[in-house]
């Protein structure tokens, strides 16, 4: 019976060409637009690490001026970062699971002679936990030892695309990279990564691509390396040498940590509470005491990582599918009321309510599912231009989860559009069209 | 006119008429939220740094030769690489500041006037040298400029010239008489002495700093942070002198590598989300009049169709063409019209979710306007297609099929 029920719906398709590419493609255009507006805002605002992100604390004290908070729009304005002395004083505390603090800066990478002139890479320092708390993937090799970290040791993680540009990919585990004046060893090759919002630091533009070279922390002191990233700093600094930035006031750490419950989340938010009564005591925090200790889906939302714009624009996606069934209604009922004739034969012939209207609605979800599926073509190509326009970098992409609710949403605007008129058309009392016919 | 008959007309079909008056609703209350969103991004947009942006290079040289960390090797590098920046055929100024336009940040401090208890105020602060503003293609209004001996060497210096933008001078001292005061910032053994205020300054920053920006006399530059120019080409100069630059300041000094980019690219790269937003709404837009012209041109189609023996038999009893034609957009007029009373609500209803979530502007009654504009005239062109078919309907028809 669906056989035939959808031979007929074809039948009905190629009998009024013209209008049969109106309705189709009015739902197809609904469909693209919904699809193509609600990945927009799905993918920018997904959770990174879904299955760990609500584990993942982002830890701020309010070390700022005595005199004025914070500047800035929000209700309880504190930095964005701590101080390098704050992130020495908290760390250790042997309270998270894991934990990493960190920063990114510009290096020099010398490739092997020949093979072209220094450039510089954005590189990150951080600790070994790193890597596992944000899921980065390798390739081949994996972090450096948590002792690497003390040494500190020269070893790196290069990127996929750094690999490329400096050993021409393959397993370059072992192999070793000029950084600055230092031989690094490389222990860790990633694989190609791009999380769409650079979850470990939404300081700047959210949306930025993960660092080329990861290094060890510690190299921050005989380095002299200096942040590539934001500083706020509200005290006169007199000491203008790298370790008097490192012993100031200034904010620029992003510092993390991994917490498995409430209970160690409540341990150690009491622990942070101390540590700033005992730097109160010593002249610093002079500010009421205010600890943050924000899981990363709060902190996406605290810092409004997602553009607003999108939210709305899905809003007025839905609204205009919602406008294209409405539409689809219309035209179905009118194509539908002027076949009454023909229906009326089918009803003398014995054909029941119910397989007319069956018969109708199967028509409509015909319809809806090509709309959708022109519509789900058309929403990739919006996306790739998407990609191409939006400063996200290649991000959009059509996943099973989007394709699959487009589908569903083309399947419910066709039988909603469709219920009414599929109604009234199997309602028609079918003597009055045969005397015409 | 036959308000009467359309009237009981659409009274038989509730449905049918019910959902071109829905959609014409939803249609006018989106357009308008549109246009809104739309209206909002492009005041944004339309934003101007006050610069001139079309001639403007960024030079950003990053050392990695070790001779840079010499800071008296760095000072000599800046002024040779002036030189050889000013000297360029087809260039008009340059100048040594870390000021990149329209990147959309860069540093900031807060200012207040020496020796006050006044509320410190921030501002964008950057270095900046006798050629800053030139390069920038501002003009001093007040004072004058900084002068080759302003700019200085040592960070630590106890007091440095500097120049500030109207904007920030008129919030500092409301009153008036910028010019001659000094200002203080963290540290009260330093000050800041304002020699001139320039008209003009306007460089996207978070904190609504925009327009506040300050230039004090220093060099800029570092081993770590590299050393940054801007430079200011002649009409129609710029691809020649973006073709030498790089090469010539690597050839005057290889232990570093040279970037250069057009503030045009840097503004480009900071305007094209909103652009994009832009346009996916007026695609939006267009797409939604042309779906519901479509349903309005469907469903006059199909009422002419339903009504030809009617039209039959009211040409036979002596209505003429025009009477006909007149039937149909009247009547559409009175759904086009229903459509939009209706819609007038929804738009703000729409608003007011919108503001809520995002954050738009509030409904403007001319946005309003132009979508009942758009709408009506929608509505009118998309039913006399059909309407001008049912003039066409001759009176014998009454006499088929009867």
């Amino acid at each position: 019976m669906l056989g035939y029920n959808l031979w007929l719906a074809a039948r009905s398709v190629r009998r009024n060409p013209v209008l049969s590419i109106l309705i189709i493609g009015g739902i197809a255009l609904g469909i693209t637009i919904a699809t193509s507006f609600i990945t927009l805002h799905h993918v920018l605002a997904q959770d990174p690490l879904p299955d760990r992100s609500s584990r993942l604390h982002y830890v701020r004290l309010d070390s700022w001026d005595p005199a004025r908070a914070y500047p800035g729009d929000a209700e309880k304005p504190i930095p964005p970062h701590i101080t390098y002395p704050d992130m020495r004083g908290i760390m250790k505390s042997g309270i998270p699971a894991r934990e990493n603090g960190g920063f990114k800066a510009n290096l020099y990478v010398y490739p092997e002679k020949d093979k072209g002139r220094p450039f510089r890479a954005v590189v990150r320092l951080c600790f070994s936990d790193f890597f596992r708390m944000f899921e980065v993937p390798f390739a081949h090799g994996g972090p450096w030892p948590e002792s690497a970290d003390e040494g500190p040791e020269q070893v790196i993680v290069i990127d996929h695309a750094t690999n490329d540009t400096l050993f021409g990919g393959g397993n370059s585990v072992g192999r070793t990279v000029r950084l600055d004046e230092r031989e690094f060893k490389v222990v860790g090759v990633l694989a190609p990564w791009r999380p769409t919002i650079k979850m470990y630091d939404m300081t700047q533009f959210a949306y930025q691509e993960p660092e080329a070279i990861y290094m060890p922390f510690n190299f921050v002191e005989p380095m002299e390396i200096r942040t590539a990233g934001n500083t706020d700093n509200w005290k006169a600094n007199t000491d203008n040498t790298p370790r008097g930035f490192l012993y100031s006031e200034t904010a620029w750490l992003q510092f993390w940590v991994e917490l498995e419950d409430e209970r160690k989340v409540q341990e150690y938010r009491d622990f942070l509470e101390a540590y700033v009564m005992e730097q109160k005591k010593l002249g610093r925090f002079q500010r009421p005491l205010d600890v943050r200790l924000t899981p990363l889906p709060a902190l996406i939302e605290e810092f409004q990582v997602v553009p607003e714009e999108t939210k709305g624009m899905m809003l007025i996606s839905l609204l205009f599918l919602t406008v294209c069934a409405l539409n689809l209604t219309g035209l179905l009922l009118g194509k539908f009321l002027a076949r009454a004739p023909e229906v009326g034969v089918r009803r003398a012939l014995g054909a029941s309510r119910r397989a007319v209207f069956l018969q109708h609605v199967v028509e409509c979800e015909f319809i809806g599912i090509v709309g959708g599926a022109i519509g789900l073509l058309l929403s990739m190509g919006v996306l790739f231009l998407f990609n191409k326009s939006f400063p996200f970098g290649e991000v959009f992409h059509l996943d099973a989860a989007m394709a699959g609710a487009s589908i569903l949403l083309s399947l419910v605007a066709g039988l909603l559009a469709g219920l009414y008129p599929a109604w009234r058309v199997c309602t028609l009392p079918p003597a009055a069209h045969l005397r015409l016919g | 006119m036959e308000f009467g008959p359309i009237l009981r007309a659409m009274g038989r079909n509730k449905m049918r008429f019910g959902l071109i008056v829905v959609e014409v609703a939803l249609t006018l209350a989106i357009v308008a939220n549109c246009v809104g969103l739309i209206l909002d991004t492009r005041r944004e947009l339309s934003k101007e740094s006050g610069f001139d942006d079309d001639h403007l290079l960024s030079v950003r040289s990053t050392p990695f030769d070790k001779k840079f960390r010499d800071e008296q090797y760095i000072e000599q590098s800046i002024a040779q690489d002036l030189a050889l920046l000013r000297g360029l055929p087809g260039v008009a100024a340059a100048s040594n500041t870390p000021l990149l336009p329209w990147q959309g940040g860069g540093s900031s401090g807060t200012l207040k006037e020496a020796g006050t208890q006044n509320e410190p105020l921030r501002t964008q602060f950057y270095g900046g040298d006798d050629g800053t503003l030139d390069t920038l293609g501002v003009a001093i209004i007040e004072g004058r400029n900084l002068a080759p001996e302003d700019v200085q060497i040592d960070p630590n210096a106890s007091s440095f010239n500097v120049v500030i933008s109207k904007a920030y001078a008129d919030l500092l001292f409301p009153e008036g008489g910028a010019v001659g005061k000094a200002l203080q910032g963290a540290r009260a053994d330093r000050a800041f002495r304002i020699v001139g205020v320039f008209d003009k300054f306007y460089n996207p920053y978070a904190w609504n700093i925009g327009p506040y920006g300050l230039f004090s006399g220093t060099t800029s530059g570092s081993y770590a942070g590299g050393t940054h120019y801007l430079v200011r080409v002649e009409r129609g100069a710029m691809t020649e002198v973006l073709k030498a630059l790089e090469e010539r300041m690597i050839a005057l000094d290889d232990g570093r590598n040279v970037r250069v980019q057009t503030i045009a690219e840097v503004k480009g790269n900071f305007q094209r989300s909103m652009k994009t937003v832009v346009l996916s709404l007026n695609i939006v837009i267009g797409l939604l009049v042309f779906v519901t012209a479509v349903g309005i041109v469907g469903l006059t189609a199909f009422s002419v169709t339903e009504r030809t023996r009617q039209i039959g038999t009211r040409r036979a009893l002596g209505a003429r063409r025009v009477d006909v034609l007149r039937y149909f957009l009247l009547e559409n007029w009175i759904l086009t019209s229903l459509g939009i009373s209706l819609g007038l609500i929804g738009a703000y209803a729409l608003n007011m979710v919108l503001v809520t979530f995002v954050d738009g502007a509030r409904m403007d009654w001319r946005l309003l306007a132009a979508g009942v504009a758009i709408l009506w005239a929608t509505g009118f062109g998309a039913a006399l297609g059909p309407a001008m078919r049912a003039t066409r309907i001759p009176p014998a028809i009454a006499t088929r099929n009867v």
